[in-house]
């Protein structure tokens, strides 16, 4: 493997809530190879979100890292000052969120907003900032006199390019997006990843994407973290994760996971829901609604074990892999 | 009992109790709430605790006109340069202030909901002339209004409710309106019509109780502000002459220049009593936003 | 089988907001949600409606549910005339006619338990209280929340989105409706529920012989439930077959275009560039003729001047292509 240029080592996140403390990650292992996508699969309430915000350094107030180390191209993020964090922020690490609508201020052109960006942030001159910023609009695929328009005169896809064009503003070593594509529609998201596609292997991009689609993960990541209840429960190079899964979660995944070819089988659904990590289980966290559990599964949470060069699950019964997928593909296996 | 009332009661009962215990989450409406209670159980007991009438005039022993004595015993708050108590006015002054606070309130309410409820929830041209007819009265001016009519219908309480009515709820109307439109949004509106619900049952049942902290919050806001009306019109001396009220007070105080004379006695107590019953009227439409936008205190 | 739905030429114009000129003017723009739509659901059929946001699907279910006015156009459920229904025919038919949400916390009032959430539609519809219970404990075992008792006095906040969307159908199918559109009904799932839920509706639809229109933007999921699939693009269908033929040989260019961009769950797919570009026109001054025409590579002069016809290409499989029409297919 090449070099990581993010890695993350035994991530932990909690939130004070009225209910008490919250760890919604919780010793979190993850390394992003320098030019690799990264895509950073799991359901809602996993955490995914508060890795992605931890990782940028922009964690809400009730929310801190407890413990752990988060090292970018051999920085190591935690031991900065808050002020210097900020400043990485855009230069080295930036961001693409879910609702563009959202990160691009109604009130400016977008030529001001890339200013803002490339003279405040990056100390261009403004000439060579607009300059800049028609090349970025013809990267994601727009055209440059677009500049001159307000973000509200543009369609869900064209601010989603347009935000895009933001984040890479300043090259930065690390993108990260939350759910860019998921707000769109089918055809318009097929044409953002593409695009995304295409920059990835022009500009040797290095990102990671948050998201709960499979498919989008599929098409577009090199590498594949699957995530669930705080933890990442499987890591490896995405053709390797999806065709040979060898954590129970993942196979449950993609089985529930509804695709346009193929028969159209009842889909299995895991059953039950994640577990409340106000009072986190010890041992396997998903050992409540995996099938294959074991009395050792509910004691001891499994260490992530290697089943193919880079690809690692945190699975008891990672040797029986094999075996496991083929029950798991059957719906029976499910129903509790 | 019955199936249906089974399972509604426990759930109201759950209900009303979170949300009072939301309500008194909040030190301000507590203290509203006190003060409301004092000047309720003083107003009841006014007859009590006057010992004169307040408009009677009167004498020392010595047959002289007891005016403007000072604080003592017999008078604790003195009396008027008519020999009038003004303890016994201040006590007495309770009921139509309070009358006039919380009728106007229920006014202001009901007309405001049922406006802005049929205007958000019907729209088309109801809407429009509903809320045409909010931006006219928005822009008739509050006193100068409430005097002449007073001048026109006589300057009894009544008179000085129906006007504060009349003038204060398009504001009422306006925000329900809002909220009712957000409201409608909610698919589970939607969904009680789908499933058959008459208009009248999806306003009743689906509606109304998540507008009611609103209308209660603006029933608390006009307390205030019908009692400051009243003492107003009062004080200008177009209320009515009959009523001993805290504002009739203040005019009767100002027309006699017990401020020259330095009766503070005469001027401060009524002019406190409105400060403090205004101020419990804000105060308790404090805790009803912690039960409309419950995600503030955080 | 019998007709249950049969919509013809059906319309469906909002006013937008006017400009002070086009007031002068005497303008009245309207965005063209729905723009002549026929359509017949039979009896026990399960029918896929997909498009994009903006399509006008969602307002093909409100207008079949009568939650909205027609501009024009008929409308028959059932053989009456939606339109003409008012009072205790209307009482009737909205208890034949049941709509599933997309957000299932949004969809239940949330002063309401879960009991009286499911029993608004016999109270609604005046079934006695002491049939109520029963015929809610019907519907949530139909829905596999069987132990009931267990949600029962819940509120809907402390339900996850799953169970909430099965009482969502449970409140759906408590009145014994003939028919129901799912307007989007897991897409705010998580995908290991969104499973459970699609199979529901799945053996929903083969116990009750429930009518169904199922809406969504997504082709794979109603791939799982519909039989038949109709394809919307700007107000109008453009295609209309069995499911597994529209999706295997798709004959509309939007509707090709629609199956390619699909992404696959596997690293092995296409990702060649798509055929159409751009995205969805204005629905206030559409394109003439074909709506796709300014985005479809094949478009030709026929395509700007004629509105194509909704036309057989195959047994039971229609396209409202040029293309594809029977007097182009000679010529070439």
């Amino acid at each position: 493997m090449t070099t990581a240029l993010l890695s993350v080592s035994d991530l932990a996140v909690t939130y004070r809530t009225q209910a008490g403390l919250v760890a919604a990650v919780d010793g979190v292992n993850l390394e992003v190879p320098a030019g690799a996508m990264l895509g950073l699969v799991g359901e809602s309430g996993c955490g995914k979100t508060t890795l992605a915000r931890a990782l940028m350094g922009v964690l809400p107030g009730n929310a801190r890292v407890s413990r752990g180390r988060i090292v970018l191209d051999g920085t190591d993020l935690q031991a900065l000052s808050a002020a210097k964090r900020r400043a990485l922020l855009w230069r080295d690490i930036s961001f693409v969120p879910q609702s563009s609508m959202n990160s691009l201020d109604p009130v400016y052109r977008m030529r001001t907003q890339m200013r803002e960006v490339l003279c405040g942030r990056g100390d261009l001159s403004r000439g060579a900032a607009d300059t800049r910023a028609a090349d970025l609009f013809q990267a994601v695929g727009l055209n440059p006199v677009r500049l001159n328009d307000f973000p509200h005169q543009f369609s869900g896809g064209m601010r989603q390019r347009a935000a895009i064009a933001l984040a890479l503003a300043l090259h930065p070593k690390l993108v990260i997006a939350d759910e860019p594509v998921t707000a769109l529609d089918v055809i318009v998201q097929r044409q953002v990843l593409d695009m995304l596609r295409r920059l990835g292997e022009d500009m040797n991009l290095t990102a990671i994407f948050v998201t709960h689609d499979i498919a989008v993960v599929a098409y577009l990541c090199t590498v594949t973290a699957v995530m669930y209840a705080g933890r990442i429960v499987e890591y490896g190079p995405t053709a390797d994760v999806l065709a040979r899964p060898a954590h129970p979660y993942t196979m449950g995944l993609m089985n529930a996971f509804p695709d346009l070819e193929g028969p159209t089988q009842d889909l299995a659904p895991i059953e039950g829901s994640p577990p409340d990590l106000h009072t986190p289980p010890t041992g396997c966290r998903f050992a409540a609604r995996c099938p294959f559990v074991q009395p050792v599964c509910t004691t001891t949470y499994p260490a992530p074990t290697d089943v193919a060069p880079d690809h690692w699950a945190a699975c008891h019964r990672v040797g029986e892999a094999e075996t496991l997928r083929a029950q798991a593909t059957e719906a029976a296996t499910w129903q509790s | 009992m019955d199936g249906g009332s089974t399972i509604v009661l426990p759930a109201k009962r759950r209900g009303l109790r979170t949300a009072l215990r939301r309500y008194f989450a909040d030190p301000y409406a507590v203290v509203g709430c006190v003060i409301y209670v004092v000047f309720i159980v003083l107003g009841i007991l006014a007859g009590w605790l006057a010992q004169y009438d307040p408009t009677e005039i009167l004498f020392t022993d010595d047959g002289q006109l007891a005016a403007s004595l000072p604080p003592s015993a017999a008078h604790w708050l003195g009396t008027t340069n008519l020999g009038r108590d003004i303890f016994s006015q201040l006590v007495m002054g309770i009921r139509p202030s309070l009358f006039v606070g919380i009728t106007a309130a229920v006014g202001v309410s009901a007309l405001g909901t049922a406006v802005g409820v049929l205007a958000g929830y019907f729209g088309g041209v109801v809407d429009t002339l509903l809320m045409r007819l909010t931006d006219v009265v928005l822009g008739l001016p509050f006193l100068p209004f409430v005097i002449v009519l007073a001048a026109l219908l006589g300057p009894s309480l009544q008179n000085v409710v129906f006007s504060v009515v009349i003038l204060l709820w398009p504001n009422a109307a306006r925000i329900i309106r809002a909220q009712l439109l957000t409201l409608m949004q909610r698919q589970f509106i939607e969904a009680a019509r789908v499933t058959g619900a008459s208009h009248s049952r999806i306003i009743l049942v689906h509606i109304l109780p998540n507008i009611l902290p609103l209308s209660l919050l603006y029933g608390s806001i006009s307390v205030g502000w019908a009692i400051l009306t009243q003492a107003s019109v009062s004080f200008l001396g177009f209320g009515d002459q009959d009523t001993i009220s805290w504002g009739f007070m203040l005019q009767d105080a100002y027309a006699s220049q017990a401020l020259s004379q330095a009766q503070y006695n005469w001027f401060v107590p009524p002019g406190l009593c409105i400060v403090f019953v205004v101020a419990a009227g804000f105060f308790l439409s404090r805790g009803y936003e912690n039960l409309i936008f419950p995600k503030l205190k955080q | 089988m019998a007709e249950l739905i049969a919509a013809a030429n059906l319309t469906k114009h909002y006013p937008t907001s006017r400009t002070t000129r086009q007031m002068l003017r005497g303008e009245r723009p309207v965005v063209r949600a729905v723009d002549g739509i026929d359509l017949v659901i039979q009896r026990g059929e399960s029918v896929g409606l997909v498009g994009e946001s903006g399509s006008g699907k969602t307002t093909v279910g409100r207008l079949l549910l009568k939650l909205t006015e027609a501009s024009g156009g008929t409308l028959n459920f059932d053989g009456a005339a939606v339109s003409g229904l008012s009072g205790d025919s209307l009482r009737r038919f909205r208890q034949q006619a049941q709509l599933v949400f997309q957000n299932p916390f949004d969809s239940v009032n949330p002063r309401f338990t879960i009991r009286r959430a499911v029993a608004e539609p016999l109270i609604n519809t005046g079934v006695p209280r002491a049939e109520r219970d029963g015929r809610i404990a019907e519907a949530m075992r139909l829905v596999h929340l069987g132990d009931f008792h267990r949600y029962a006095d819940k509120h809907p906040s402390e339900l996850s989105g799953g169970q909430l969307q099965r009482v969502v159908l449970a409140r759906a199918l408590v009145g014994r409706p003939s028919f129901l559109v799912a307007d989007e009904p897991v897409s705010m799932l998580d995908v290991s529920v969104r499973a459970g839920i699609l199979n529901l509706m799945r053996e929903l639809r083969d116990r009750l012989g429930l009518t169904a229109l199922y809406i969504s933007h997504d082709l794979t999921l109603v791939r799982y439930v519909c039989e038949r699939t109709l394809v919307m693009y700007l107000g109008r269908i453009v295609e209309d077959g069995p499911t597994s033929e529209v999706i295997s040989r798709p004959a509309h260019p939007y509707t090709q275009a629609l199956i390619k961009a699909v992404p696959r769950p596997r690293t092995d797919q296409s990702r060649e560039d798509l055929p159409i570009s751009g995205g969805l026109a204005n629905a206030v001054s559409p394109p003439s003729g074909c709506r796709l025409r300014d985005r479809c590579p094949y478009a030709f002069a026929r395509c700007a001047q004629e509105v194509p016809a909704l036309l057989e290409v195959a047994p039971g499989h229609r396209a409202a292509c040029h293309l594809t029409s029977p007097a182009n297919a000679a010529a070439a």
